[in-house]
């Protein structure tokens, strides 16, 4: 199993309704989270692997998780790009 | 009368005595119409020789020199004189006009022009008394939520929105502004309240009032202005403390934006939807 870890010491997050800004320490640019991608950012705890995240999600959204596994990945990418994750 | 600590604040802090002030707080000296800012300090320079300068628990004095407008003088005060000070001492300005309907506060706000005073003015017509004229200041002390401090300005409208709101014209405000002082049909309100909404005056084909909601209202508190830049100026702290100062902001401020055309013929439509929508709001 390879964890899903966010990289706590690079940035901050607050939540407004039920969305999430975070934003990253080193350059101050934000990331806004709404729905799904905020739902994958919560499911993303230190426990969980991709597949375990999947799971969690497609339970919570009553969904196949095949039809969330590309929404799953371009999140992932796009937060290791910005090194706000890292896989354990 | 005594008010909340942030108002005797703001009372004593804004008094106001005459005397030779510093050309400058760092290098340039100021040029007219422009001001400086340097730890507990600010200058500003009017027209001329006209300076007016704020030490945290000095308040303020004025330098009348060459050049200086002396019907000027109330208008800087009023304006950024006291936007300044109230950021130097924690409090947030909002470049807002408000009326006060059950007990909480509804701000306007827009960049200028955008027809806040005429909004307030016109909802003074339908019986809601204003809170505020151009400068709403936040107190922001209690954790758990906002404070409004009552406004310290005249309303200011131009003659055409005189005549579309029925307030009560007064004299000129000064040579130079193209406006007159004016008072709200249904009054004033001299308390403190709570923030029940802040509302972005914007234009569009038709009239329309919607929440904003979610991340959009924290990209709302980060837009920049004239009165919070002052306040973001005036804040040290990291970049993760001023992020969860705007936080904070977007969860306890509900917003809401108000699309309509700017047309004159149109303008009773967009009273008359906005009168709704507060009254609606006594029911929540």
């Amino acid at each position: 199993m390879t964890a899903l870890i966010k990289l706590a010491e690079r940035f901050t997050e607050t939540r407004v309704d039920d969305e999430i800004v975070v934003m990253r320490l080193d350059n101050g640019s934000f990331f806004s989270l709404a729905g799904t991608a905020a739902a994958i950012w919560r499911l993303i705890d230190g426990s969980r692997d991709r597949a375990a995240l999947l799971s969690a999600l497609a339970a919570q959204y009553e969904e196949d998780p095949r039809r969330l596994a590309d929404d799953v990945d371009a999140l992932l990418t796009q937060l290791q790009d910005a090194r706000l994750l890292e896989r354990d | 009368m005594a008010g909340t600590p942030s108002q005797e604040l703001m009372e004593s802090e804004t008094r106001v005595a005459y005397g030779p002030v510093p050309r400058g707080l760092f290098d340039p000296a100021l040029d007219e119409l422009s001001w400086q800012l340097l730890g507990d300090r600010f200058l500003l320079r009017g027209e001329g020789q006209h300076f007016f300068h704020y030490r945290k628990g000095e308040g303020i004095t004025i330098e009348r020199g060459p050049g200086a407008d002396a019907s000027e003088e109330a208008l800087w005060l009023n304006g950024s004189v006291y936007s300044a000070i109230a950021s130097l001492n924690g409090l947030l300005p909002v470049h807002a006009s408000a009326v006060a309907i059950g007990g909480r506060v509804f701000a306007f706000t827009g960049p200028a022009g955008a027809g806040k005073s005429t909004l307030t003015a016109a909802l003074g017509a339908r019986e809601l008394p204003m809170f505020c004229d151009d400068t709403l200041v936040l107190d922001l002390a209690e954790p758990r939520s906002i404070t409004c401090l009552p406004g310290h300005k005249r309303l200011k409208l131009r003659e055409d929105a005189l005549e579309m709101t029925g307030a009560r014209r007064e004299e000129k405000v000064s040579c130079t502004v193209d406006k007159f002082f004016a008072l709200p049909a249904a009054g004033d309100v001299g308390e403190p309240l709570p923030l029940g909404e802040l509302i972005f005056l914007e234009e569009g084909s038709e009239t329309s009032i919607a929440p904003i909601l979610g991340a959009a209202r924290f990209a709302k508190v980060h837009e920049p202005n004239s009165a919070t830049w002052l306040f973001t100026e005036t804040q040290s702290g990291t970049r993760a403390e001023r992020f969860a100062h705007l936080g904070r902001l977007a969860q306890q401020i509900p917003m809401a934006r108000f699309m309509r055309p700017i047309a004159r013929d149109r303008f009773g439509e967009g009273v008359t939807l906005m009168t709704e929508y507060l009254r609606q709001k006594l029911a929540e």
